[in-house]
């Protein structure tokens, strides 16, 4: 690889030329600098206020003051255990203490300490603090045990080795003497007190708890460090702990105390039990602490006691999901929504726009979780970093007409219930990014021609159809080829019935026989009603060989009466007699005299039954 | 009877004057947005005109519209669509011959049988069709069923007609085929792998690609198209036949 670090050789042995330009190149630059700087003092005078930035109370201390180192020499770990108080009646609480220079993991502690059995053992506690000594912390490490003596006597808890960083460390002996019950009462032990805002709560619910110290007689106060608030399912907030020195009422009598409070979580539902221990500090009083108490804060070097509480029982009841609503996040408290604010109404597909809302709160607000941003197909949600509670909307097509709405809810205790806090839609209009409606266009020379450019509009909607799905995907037009196919189908069997006729022309005879025959009974019965005798049996005589005729086959008039008579089954019976007289009176009208008309008339009945015969025939 | 069937014919003209009635106000709703620069407003309008009847004049307009609003992949579909039922539209083709070059999207590429299609609107191959089949039907059987006298001119007519018949039988299958043809909508249209939300992307696809619909699974569908296969989301692409 090449260098390109430059060689100094060149440098110095420079032209004369390189020099002159060197020199006005210099020239440039100071001027330059003289105009940067100039600009730099103008700056000054239109430069805003600087704030100074805000530190804790205590934080500059902390900045400026070196802390003094941790002492982890190997020095020997030394251990003292008293009774606290020393003494007391039977029945009475006292604790034992135990105090180990040395830090918490390295001491290993037994499970069970040897006592006499008057002595029963309760809850015990441990704690490690920093000890300064000269410019050195040096870790002390306590064990306190509530102790119940139930027998009056000098009691003795021997004492004990205990293994401490690999090293034994003797654990004195601690005595304490227990006066009989009648006996005048005796100082109470030193403990702590726990208080808390609510006890019957919602998981989730934030709970202030105050952990105090009563001043000792003569109102002296003395400090508490390394508080901790113990119990299992539930969640303690150090970052609002407030410390003050005020009067309390301590059992019906107003006395002032130190007071530690912090913010406590429950995080599993059910019964819970809280404890707090601390170190007591004397006039340490670590952080800011608001003094409102008459009180004397004593001199001299502090003592460093573990103090314990009594358990404190906090209810704590499942959130009523089965009414929980969209958007639930956690949010305990009472919540009011301003309407929310869009920083414009209109805006281009990709374009951020800011959607402040602004939640305002009663009570304690550190458990405020605002909402999370949903997910949605046309718009990028980004929600602001908590706790603040704005997004950043981008919206990723122009079919939207309003923002997405926000799903947020939260759980008001008080009431019991879920509070909807959702984010309303906004109207918002969102323009598209606009294409080219012309485009340059070159011909086969790379010469430019005529420009391509996009069509007119429409006048008139132009050629319609019933739907863009063509006819091959529809059933009708199938159903249409029917018709067609049923037509061809009916000239054929039309053509079948032809040839079959034209094959049986007896057929088309007996059909036009019948067909004539019911014609001249139709006149047959006009010539009855009118009374027209001659008439009738004219009809009749034909209809008679109009029946026959298709038997021979012959026209109807060239048939006499021997041939219709052939026809009858019975041609010598009533039958037969009535077509010769028919037949007679239609030939007698030839003759000179003809018959009544009565008497033609009265054939009718005879001449039907003989038609109805012959009809059966064809 | 007489009386009855009026009725009919009365309320079918009727119910047909309305529904193109409401097309026309629709179009000229249409017509009144875009010419107020409402593209939005137009495109609306014009899409009830289309799917209250299918018109070239209307998808035209609408093209225009959705390509005002950046939508360039719905502009060639409606040209498309416009094509689709007028093949001889001299809009749309400019249109789209423009639109291909602007948003470099690509023409599908057509089989023979489906070129053949393009040639006549899809439901004007299938009267061909009909009409070719029985007039080959009833040249055939007219003279032995009348007793006409065999000519050459009928056998002529049957052997044309059956011919015609035979052409546009594969045009129908064209324009069947091209009922799979659709055009991707969205811009950076994701082609996936799996036909579920979170499947693996193969690929992109540019609005007013051509796709080929192979089959449909839920919400998605299986295309082919220049840049591969893959699933698609429905509402990602539109056919041009679409119901």
């Amino acid at each position: 690889m090449k260098n390109l670090q430059h060689s100094t050789f060149t440098l110095e042995r420079r032209s004369f030329g390189a020099r002159t330009v060197e020199r006005r190149a210099f020239n440039i630059e100071c001027s330059r600098l003289k105009i940067f700087f100039l600009i730099l003092l103008f700056a000054t005078f239109r430069a805003p206020a600087q704030l100074p930035p805000q530190l804790p109370p205590g934080g500059l201390i902390q900045l400026q003051v070196a802390q003094p180192p941790v002492d982890n020499s190997p020095l020997p770990a030394t251990a003292t255990a008293v009774f606290d108080p020393p003494a007391g009646r039977a029945g009475e609480k006292t604790f034992y203490r135990v105090t180990v220079t040395a830090t918490e993991p390295s001491v290993q502690w037994p499970k069970k300490i040897a006592a006499p059995a008057e002595l029963k053992f309760g809850n015990g506690a441990r704690g490690q603090m920093m000890q300064l000594l000269g410019n050195r912390y040096r870790p002390v490490t306590a064990f306190t045990y509530e102790v119940r003596p139930t027998a009056a006597g000098r009691f003795t808890i021997s004492n004990f080795v205990v293994n401490v960083a690999g090293q034994p460390v003797k654990i004195p002996a601690a005595n304490l003497e227990i006066l009989p019950v009648n006996s005048p009462p005796s100082p109470a032990a030193r403990e702590l007190e726990v208080e808390a805002s609510a006890t019957n709560v919602f998981l989730g619910q934030p709970v202030r708890v105050r952990v105090l110290l009563p001043a000792s007689p003569g109102n002296g106060i003395e400090a508490l460090r390394e508080v901790q608030i113990n119990g299992g399912g539930v969640m303690t907030d150090k970052t609002s702990v407030r410390q003050a020195v005020e009067t309390v009422n301590d059992g019906g009598q107003r006395k002032p105390a130190f007071v530690y409070e912090a913010t406590v979580t429950p995080i599993a539902a059910g019964p819970l039990q809280l404890t707090a221990q601390a170190f007591t500090a004397g006039r340490e009083f670590g952080g800011p602490v608001s003094i409102t108490a008459p009180v004397v804060i004593r001199s001299g070097p502090p003592r460093y006691d573990l103090l314990v509480s009594e358990p404190l029982e906090l209810k704590v009841r499942p959130l009523p999901t089965e009414s929980e609503l969209p958007g639930f996040t956690g949010a305990m408290g009472v919540f009011i929504a301003d309407k929310p604010q869009l920083a414009t109404n209109r805006i281009h597909v990709g374009e951020p726009v800011r959607l402040r809302v602004a939640f305002h709160g009663v009570g304690i607000l550190s458990r405020f979780v605002p909402p999370a941003a949903p997910r949605s197909r046309d718009w990028q949600i980004i929600a602001d970093p908590p706790p603040a509670t704005g997004f950043t909307l981008i919206p990723l097509t122009d079919d939207v007409q309003t923002t997405p709405a926000i799903p947020f809810c939260a759980f008001n205790p008080a009431a019991g219930e879920f509070v909807d806090l959702t984010i309303p839609a906004l109207p918002v209009t969102v323009i598209g990014n606009s294409l080219p409606t012309q485009l340059p266009a070159f011909d086969e020379a790379e010469n430019q021609s005529a420009s391509l450019k996009l069509s007119g509009l429409a006048p008139s909607p132009g050629k319609m159809v019933a739907s863009l799905q063509p006819l091959q995907l529809r059933g009708g037009f199938i159903a249409l080829q029917l018709v067609p196919a049923f037509g061809f189908l009916v000239l054929w069997q039309w053509d079948r019935r032809r040839r079959f006729l034209a094959a049986h022309p007896e057929i088309v005879r007996r059909r036009q026989a019948r067909r004539s025959l019911r014609k001249e009974k139709v006149k047959l019965q006009k010539a009855m009603a009118a009374g027209d005798g001659k008439g009738f049996v004219q009809h009749a005589a034909e209809a008679m060989k109009i029946a026959c005729a298709p038997h021979f086959p012959a026209h109807p008039r060239a048939l006499v009466c021997g041939e219709v008579l052939a026809q009858l089954e019975d041609p010598r019976g009533a039958a037969g007699e009535t077509v010769r007289k028919v037949f007679a009176a239609a030939d007698s009208q030839f003759a000179g005299t003809p018959q009544t008309p009565a008497d033609l008339l009265a054939l009718h009945s005879d001449v039907m039954v003989v038609l109805n015969q012959l009809e059966g025939k064809l | 009877m007489r009386r009855f069937f009026l009725l009919i014919l009365m309320l079918a003209m009727s119910r047909a004057g309305s529904g193109r009635a409401a097309t026309n106000d629709f179009f000229a709703s249409g017509i009144t947005a875009i010419h107020n620069g409402n593209f939005l407003d137009a495109v609306g309008g014009f899409q009830k005109s289309v799917r209250q009847q299918p018109a070239t004049g209307a998808l035209v307009n609408l093209g225009l519209a959705e390509w005002q609003r950046g939508h360039a992949g719905a502009a060639i579909l409606a040209w498309e669509q416009a094509r689709w039922i007028d093949p001889f539209d001299e809009r749309a083709a400019q249109n789209l011959k423009f639109a291909r070059m602007a948003a470099q999207a690509d023409e599908p590429q057509l089989k023979w049988f489906e070129a053949a299609s393009v040639w006549l609107p899809p439901n004007a191959w299938l009267w061909i069709a009909g009409a070719s089949w029985w007039l080959t039907v009833g040249a055939l059987m007219l003279p032995g069923i009348f007793r006409w006298k065999k000519s050459g001119w009928l056998s002529a007519l049957a052997a044309l007609g059956f011919a015609v018949f035979l052409f546009s039988l594969t045009a129908n299958v064209g324009v069947v085929s091209r009922t799979n043809i659709g055009f991707v909508l969205k811009k950076n249209a994701p082609l996936l792998l799996t036909p579920t939300r979170t499947g693996e992307i193969i690929s992109t696809l540019n609005a007013g690609e051509p796709v080929r619909r192979q089959r449909t699974r839920g919400d998605y569908c299986f295309i082919s198209s220049a840049n591969g296969s893959g699933w698609i989301e429905s509402k990602a692409f539109g056919l041009v036949a679409a119901r």
